[in-house]
């Protein structure tokens, strides 16, 4: 049988206690960081208004720090990178023939053009098809001696693979057109690494183009200075399984009548060989982890109190006169699976 | 919980047929940075205009609350923006 009052006696034992030494209880206090409060009918600490503000100002000092670093420190931060011409030129005629566009020829002076585009870009800090001096695209294909018909330029960076690149190509319809455009019949790629507003990254430049002489189309032996990979994807060897992949692209074609190429130039080019080379970028800082962390951090600690929240309050019967929790932790949840999964890294124009 | 789900089942209907709207925007849109940015600060907007609405309705609306939305809605955004800006 329940003693009232020998319960009541140890209570008032207990509160006596307490009194007398309130450090035993005080050391306690920290629990209301994280679970809600009873007696003041409200969330955990760590989740008032005060708390949700200073978790505001924060990721906008993370986030402003990182803009300062690379004016201090250039190419500590950077986008990471594993990009292959071979790829490119792999998913590229994926994409064609998944269109039913006859495949692109890796083409030496098409490269050769891709790769004075980019190193212009970065030399002179710009990101677009028209440098600040008005050179166009059509200028470095045709500084090359690569006499056209039709040309276009897809250009891309802060990616960090190559179907990413060939995707983002694809999902843009500008992009696209070029990508599959039944234009040409030849391509270039430039894959070049470099410091871009004080961030390491790589800029990729695709150089379409259809020679004004058919005798000018890039053979087998055009291509005598790729390596192993980019050699058999350049002879039109297709990939084995299909890409579901898409990419973008910016139609600017162009008729040109300037002079036919240069076949001595072709081989000083091929020898270098320099815009064969797969582009491996590595940060000190990967500028993509570390926003994707500090986001995910806050987003998963946050949501992490509110199902506390959720389940203390339900045990407890604590009702509280706060906002919706449930509709605060489904949003949030979206809010992580956005950042962690669908979220790339990577600009197309 | 469940009561609160009930209770508010409308509110949180309309909040799931949103939130699934906006995974198939950002889906589609996930290499178009401008088009997300812009997404998410709709999202977010929204986020507080159906919060404060819902309080509204059911005659619980106060300042703590609404700022609790407006911080919330702004953390939501601020999330987002911080890795779209690079």
């Amino acid at each position: 049988m329940f003693d009232h009052n020998k319960s009541r006696d140890e209570n008032s034992n207990v509160i006596k206690y307490w009194r007398k030494h309130p450090k035993s209880i005080e050391k306690y206090q920290f629990v209301y960081h994280f679970l809600p409060r009873e007696d003041k009918k409200k969330r955990a600490d760590l989740l008032d208004n005060k708390a949700i503000l200073i978790y505001c100002v924060l990721i906008v000092f993370v986030s402003v720090v990182f803009r300062f670093v690379p004016k201090f420190a250039p190419g500590v931060l950077g986008y990471a990178s594993n990009i292959t011409i071979s790829d490119l030129l792999k998913y590229t005629n994926q994409k064609r023939k998944e269109n039913g566009v006859p495949p692109l020829k890796l083409n030496a002076e098409l490269s050769a053009a891709a790769e004075k585009k980019a190193q212009d870009m970065f030399k002179d800090g710009y990101w677009a098809h028209v440098a600040p001096d008005g050179t166009e695209p059509w200028d470095f294909i045709l500084d090359e001696g690569y006499d056209y018909i039709y040309a276009g330029e897809n250009l891309a960076k802060n990616f960090s693979n190559s179907k990413e690149v060939v995707e983002a190509w694809f999902k843009s319809p500008s992009h696209k057109s070029n990508l599959i455009g039944a234009n040409y019949d030849e391509v270039g790629f430039a894959v070049v690494n470099g410091v871009m507003d004080g961030y390491e990254t790589t800029l990729v430049v695709q150089m379409f183009g259809r020679p004004r002489q058919p005798s000018m189309l890039a053979t087998v032996g055009d291509e005598k200075g790729l390596p192993g990979e980019n050699k058999a994807s350049a002879e039109g060897i297709e990939p084995a399984s299909e890409s579901l992949g898409e990419s973008v692209s910016s139609p600017e074609q162009e008729n040109s009548q300037e002079t036919p190429s240069s076949e001595v130039g072709k081989e000083e080019y091929l020898a270098e060989g320099s815009y064969l080379v797969q582009s491996n970028a590595n940060p000190a800082i990967d500028i993509t982890t570390a926003t994707k962390t500090v986001s995910l951090a806050f987003g998963i600690f946050v949501s992490v109190l509110l199902a506390l929240d959720i389940i203390y309050s339900r045990k407890k019967g604590i009702r509280k006169f706060t906002g919706l929790t449930l509709a605060h932790f489904m949003v949030l949840v979206v809010v992580i699976i956005s950042i962690w999964l669908v979220f790339k890294p990577g600009l197309v124009i | 919980m469940m009561e609160n789900i009930k209770e508010n089942r409308v509110e949180y209907f309309i909040l799931l047929v949103a939130i699934a709207t906006f995974m198939v925007l950002i889906y589609k849109f996930r290499f178009n940075k401008g088009m997300l940015i812009f997404l998410s600060g709709v999202g977010s907007a929204s986020y507080i205009v159906w919060g404060v609405i819902h309080h509204l309705i059911r005659g619980k609306l106060t300042k703590n609350i609404v700022y609790e939305y407006v911080l919330f809605g702004l953390l939501v955004f601020l999330l987002f923006f911080s890795v779209l800006s690079f």
